[in-house]
């Protein structure tokens, strides 16, 4: 930056419009951060403290311990395994799985292909619960129930629809001609999806991977009703483990509520260019 | 970059996959017993007590030992998952050779009616249980005819108070009357003392007021008829009334925004002294003791003075599956767990009182002494209405009771509230 | 949200071109598992809703026609609360969460400082799982030791204090604030995706004719911003009628019912009460008010693609 223009920049006015804007925005960020500045005092105190103290007032006692005991009245090992193996295998094949039917629906159409996909589509818009009743029969029927390679299937039958729907567009989007000139390079059908439309679509699919990751993580409604041994709960379930007959232990379960997103929140700070940077633009042009 | 995904993808199929063939299924306590031996399989409530895990684990490996040829798989479920699992497994053949489950007819008795469970009057017979189990304990395996169910524990509940605020507020003994625990209640309030603390998130904890008071203005008998329905609830001027002292209550006695708290904020009013009464169950006596000896001392207990002479309580069960197999070694080992040198082993860990009536009730908790005089003094037992009514009528129970409470619906409406749903859900 | 193929595209590719055996080995992974982990359980579902059936394996569901549906209507005391709720949330999600986050995607697609910090607050509480921030919200609306409680009472306004879970009134209201806390976020960042779109030539172009801030919006980035505004509608409607885990975390449908809502009235006739035949029927008129709103917008996206 030249003299200069550093010394108009300093006589000019300031620009009340955006200070204001950007206290408004201040407050409001502020306001939004407050819940998780009560839940972090929360999880530091003891239960004297807590019922003692107002809700802003330091500790008298820093209790790093909840974190520990958080751990273990989870089950943290065990549930957080189990939520990760989940997400691990759940999100790329789930992922692998809507990419292939979005190309075939997108590049390789025939008479019906809007059809199908309308009748996927559907499925995105259904609330879990309207399937829950006849899920469990299933599960139950084909020994399913009660273990988390099982939930794996319903979950990927639950997350392709939306997937589908956001990389057809996106591959709808790819000129033809890419795809004409790796035909004629040789490339298969096959070839084509994994060379040519599979890489093109990074944006939406690093998009949709965060989705994924943070809805599979979080699922409740169906691990709640599938899972039944306290050894194959994921982390959502295993909140209910802080309310028992002897009432919560709110500083665990805060202290547990803090800890059970930290994965997902790096995998948001580690994708998150991707998310703002026009990662919906193929999908979002209607 | 691409092999690894494929890799990955193909590895994730075939873990998938090998999920499907094999390895489902709740985690067992199965012992590794010979190829030739008897497995039954028993399913059971999960207890986030680890105490109760390995005191069940040691009963099962002591069995085991005693006999090498029966193995016995557990699988524990939550409560919720445990009622959907029996219902659906019900007639199939992974259906359990032994359930245990709560034994009111709104529960047990559903899974009774439904043929799920085997009549064993002829084990009762060959192993004695009559003699082993009292009157009370027995009228729960009883009720549907025949035996259904070996009982495994009894739980009582009454009203825990404070004696130093009783004592402030000048009530110098232990309501013996409903009236007089009326009494009691106003003389807290005038004392500045909140009389009872409850609390509404979970509503079975407001309905531990409610049912006695229905069971104190409807009488014993009606209330086991308004329970099972066999009694219209619109037609009885007591429900009224029961429900008019229940709205009394609230309006009176209850604590301060009672409606939004979780159990465990209500018992706490309690162990501050700010609350005199709560309603509580024999197992509360771990709580109290938890909270020192001074606590101990500042505690009494007795029964709600519904003028019936009945305890309120439930008790829970091991039902033997109708269609098993196995049902000679089933009841084998529902015998042991229940045999007097199991239940002194574990004494105190399920309940105040054990089911066994050789069992000494468990002298580690002097509080329990006071459970054993209860129990001895009552006439019969009535029940948790959420164990006794089906789950569908509870739930419009504990609407109503809570509109009753927020004034939503009038007293006088709230029988013919409940009627109509039932009614409309025959 | 599909691509409008563009016009030399359609040319090229011909919409019949390709045999059906072709694309099957793609779709068939992806629609067995949708078939039967979704589309089986959902029309058993309805079916069931025609039935009636405890859930035991040793009592075969009856045929009951109407039955459940009359009940649902003409004596289910929950039920129109319930569906009122439901819309009502659908509404209000429309209105207040959707118009914070694009104002604030408005003001976040400016260049300040602090920017990136900003958006990364606003959009962190979507990360966490809904039952965990109704846990949490739970213990913020704790009428005795509660942040909002307390912190009324601390500036002098105890007054206004609230049971703010207790009180059938104001239950489902609190409940809603939770879920502005936390779904404010996703929607900004769609907001802001899409605000990328909006071609800068035109809003210099508009600048260079003298129009203001306001013109600008008006004229130049909503209509440019039309495409994401529908994905926004769409994905808060269903978002809407999915809304379970906040309520059964925090009130499971009390104080006598006043926050229930159709999703979580489903679930619980279904697997509290084991009326599977009534459950069925609840998921019914969930499932055919989310096809009704929803369907229409997805003829029209798929229509459009054709047109061109």
């Amino acid at each position: 930056m030249s003299g200069e223009s550093s010394r108009i920049r300093r006589r000019r006015k300031v620009d009340y419009p955006t200070l204001g804007l950007w206290i408004a925005l201040f407050v409001t960020c502020l306001l939004w951060a407050v819940p998780f500045l009560m839940m972090f005092l929360t999880s530091v105190k003891s239960k004297a403290d807590i019922t003692h103290l107002s809700t802003w007032d330091l500790p008298t006692q820093w209790l790093w311990g909840n974190y520990a005991e958080a751990i273990t009245r989870g089950n943290l090992p065990v549930t957080g395994l189990n939520s990760l193996i989940i997400c691990v295998i759940k999100v790329p094949l789930g992922l692998l799985l809507a990419a292939l039917a979005a190309f075939a629906l997108a590049r390789l159409r025939y008479r019906h292909t809007k059809l199908v996909l309308g009748l996927f589509v559907v499925g995105s818009m259904v609330p879990v619960q309207v399937a829950l009743g006849p899920l469990f029969s299933i599960m139950l029927e084909t020994g399913l129930l009660n273990s988390i390679w099982g939930l794996i299937l319903p979950y990927l039958a639950f997350g392709i629809p939306y997937q589908i729907f956001m990389l057809y567009g996106f591959f709808r989007a790819i000129p033809a001609e890419l795809e004409e000139s790796a035909c004629l390079d040789g490339a298969t059908t096959f070839g084509q999806f994994w060379h040519v439309c599979l890489p093109l679509a990074k944006p939406a699919l690093a998009a949709l991977l965060i989705l994924d990751v943070v809805g599979t993580w979080n699922e409740y409604a169906m691990a709640t009703t599938l899972l039944q041994s306290q050894s194959n709960w994921t982390i959502p379930v295993a909140v209910q483990s802080f309310s028992g007959q002897h009432g919560t232990e709110y500083a665990q379960l805060n202290a547990f509520i803090l800890m059970s997103a930290l994965p997902v929140m790096v995998v948001y700070l580690l994708f998150q260019r991707y998310f703002v940077s026009g990662a919906f633009s193929g999908a979002l042009k209607g | 970059m691409k092999n690894k995904l494929a890799v990955l993808a193909s590895a994730a199929l075939a873990i998938t996959l090998a999920g499907c063939s094999g390895g489902n299924g709740p985690a067992g306590d199965s012992g590794s017993g010979a190829n030739t031996s008897t497995e039954i399989n028993i399913w059971t409530l999960a207890s986030a007590n680890p105490a109760k895990d390995a005191a069940w684990d040691k009963l099962v490996k002591d069995f085991e030992t005693a006999n090498p040829d029966i193995t016995v798989k557990t699988d524990s479920y939550s409560t919720d998952q445990l009622k959907e699992s029996l219902r659906l497994a019900t007639g199939t053949p992974s259906f359990p050779d032994a359930y245990m489950y709560w034994e009111g007819p709104g529960l047990g008795g559903e899974l009774v009616a439904a043929g799920a469970s085997m009549d064993i009057t002829k084990y009762y017979d060959q192993y004695k249980w009559n003699d082993r189990f009292n009157d009370t304990v027995l009228a729960n395996v009883t009720r549907y005819g025949g035996h259904h169910g070996v009982p495994w524990t009894i739980q009582g509940e009454g009203l825990w108070y404070n004696k130093a605020l009783f004592k402030q507020a000048g009530i110098t003994s232990e309501p013996k009357t409903y009236d007089e625990l009326v009494a009691a209640a106003d003389k807290l309030k005038a004392a500045g003392v909140t009389p009872f603390a409850t609390a509404g998130t979970v509503n079975w904890y407001i309905m531990r007021l409610l049912d006695p008071l229905i069971e104190t203005k409807c009488g014993a008998a009606m209330m086991d008829k308004l329970a099972t329905t066999a009694e219209a609830w619109d037609k009885q001027t007591c429900v009224t009334e029961a429900f008019t002292e229940l709205k009394k209550w609230g309006d009176n006695y209850f604590n301060d925004g009672y409606m939004a708290l979780d159990t465990d904020s209500a018992t706490d009013l309690f162990f501050r002294g700010e609350a005199a009464m709560v309603m509580e169950g024999a197992w509360f006596g771990g709580d109290v003791k938890e909270k020192g000896p001074d606590m101990m001392n500042d505690v009494g207990l007795f029964s709600f003075p519904t003028g019936t002479g009945r305890l309120y309580g439930f008790g829970e069960g091991f039902y033997v599956g109708a269609n098993s197999t196995k049902a000679d070694a089933t009841v084998k080992f529902l015998d042991f767990i229940t045999s007097a040198p199991s239940q002194k082993e574990f004494s105190g860990l399920w309940g105040a009182i054990s089911v066994n009536k050789e069992v000494p009730p468990d002298s580690s908790n002097p509080l329990n002494a006071g459970w054993e005089s209860i129990f001895n003094q009552a006439t019969g037992m009535y029940l948790n209405n959420d164990q006794a009514m089906s789950l569908a009528n509870v739930t419009e129970f504990w609407r109503i009771q809570n509109s009753v409470l927020t004034g939503d619906i009038a007293p006088d409406q709230a029988g013919a509230a409940f009627q109509q749903f039932i009614e409309a859900n025959k | 949200m599909p691509a409008r193929a563009s016009t030399r595209r359609s040319r090229h590719y011909g919409v019949h071109r390709h045999p059906v055996r072709k694309s099957l080995p793609y779709l068939l992974p992806a629609g067995l598992l949708y078939a039967v982990f979704l589309l089986y359980p959902m029309v058993a579902s309805v079916g069931l809703s025609f039935q009636k059936w405890t859930g035991f394996r040793t009592a075969e569901p009856e045929f009951v026609g109407l039955d459940n549906y009359v009940r649902l209507f003409t004596s289910d005391p929950v039920f129109f609360r319930a569906a009122l709720n439901s819309v009502v949330w659908v509404v209000l999600s429309l209105a207040v969460p959707m118009v914070l986050s694009f104002l604030l995607a408005l003001a976040l697609n400016r260049q300040m400082v602090g920017r990136n910090l900003f958006r990364s607050v606003i959009y962190i509480p979507a990360v966490f799982a809904s039952i965990t921030v109704a846990a949490m919200w739970k213990w913020i609306y704790n009428p005795q030791f509660g942040l909002v409680n307390q912190t009324l009472r601390s500036i002098g306004l105890g007054s206004w204090a609230q049971q703010w879970l207790g009180d059938p009134k104001i239950a489902f209201f609190s409940i809603f604030v939770a879920s502005i806390w936390q779904g404010v976020g996703f929607n900004m960042v769609l907001f802001l995706a899409g605000l990328q779109q909006v071609p800068q030539e035109l809003v210099e172009a508009a600048t260079i004719d003298g129009a203001g801030t306001w013109q600008r919006l008006i004229a130049v980035t909503l209509p440019a911003l039309r495409p994401t505004v529908v994905v926004v509608i769409i994905l808060t409607i269903i978002s809407s009628l999915k809304v379970f885990d906040l309520v059964m975390g925090m009130t499971t449908g009390g104080p006598a019912q006043s926050s229930q809502v159709l999703a979580l009235w489903s679930y619980q006739q279904s697997f509290s009460s084991h009326a599977f035949g009534m459950g069925g029927a609840v998921a019914t008129v969930l499932l055919i008010i989310s096809l009704a709103l929803v369907v229409p917008y997805l003829v029209w996206a798929l229509r459009g693609e054709e047109e061109n």
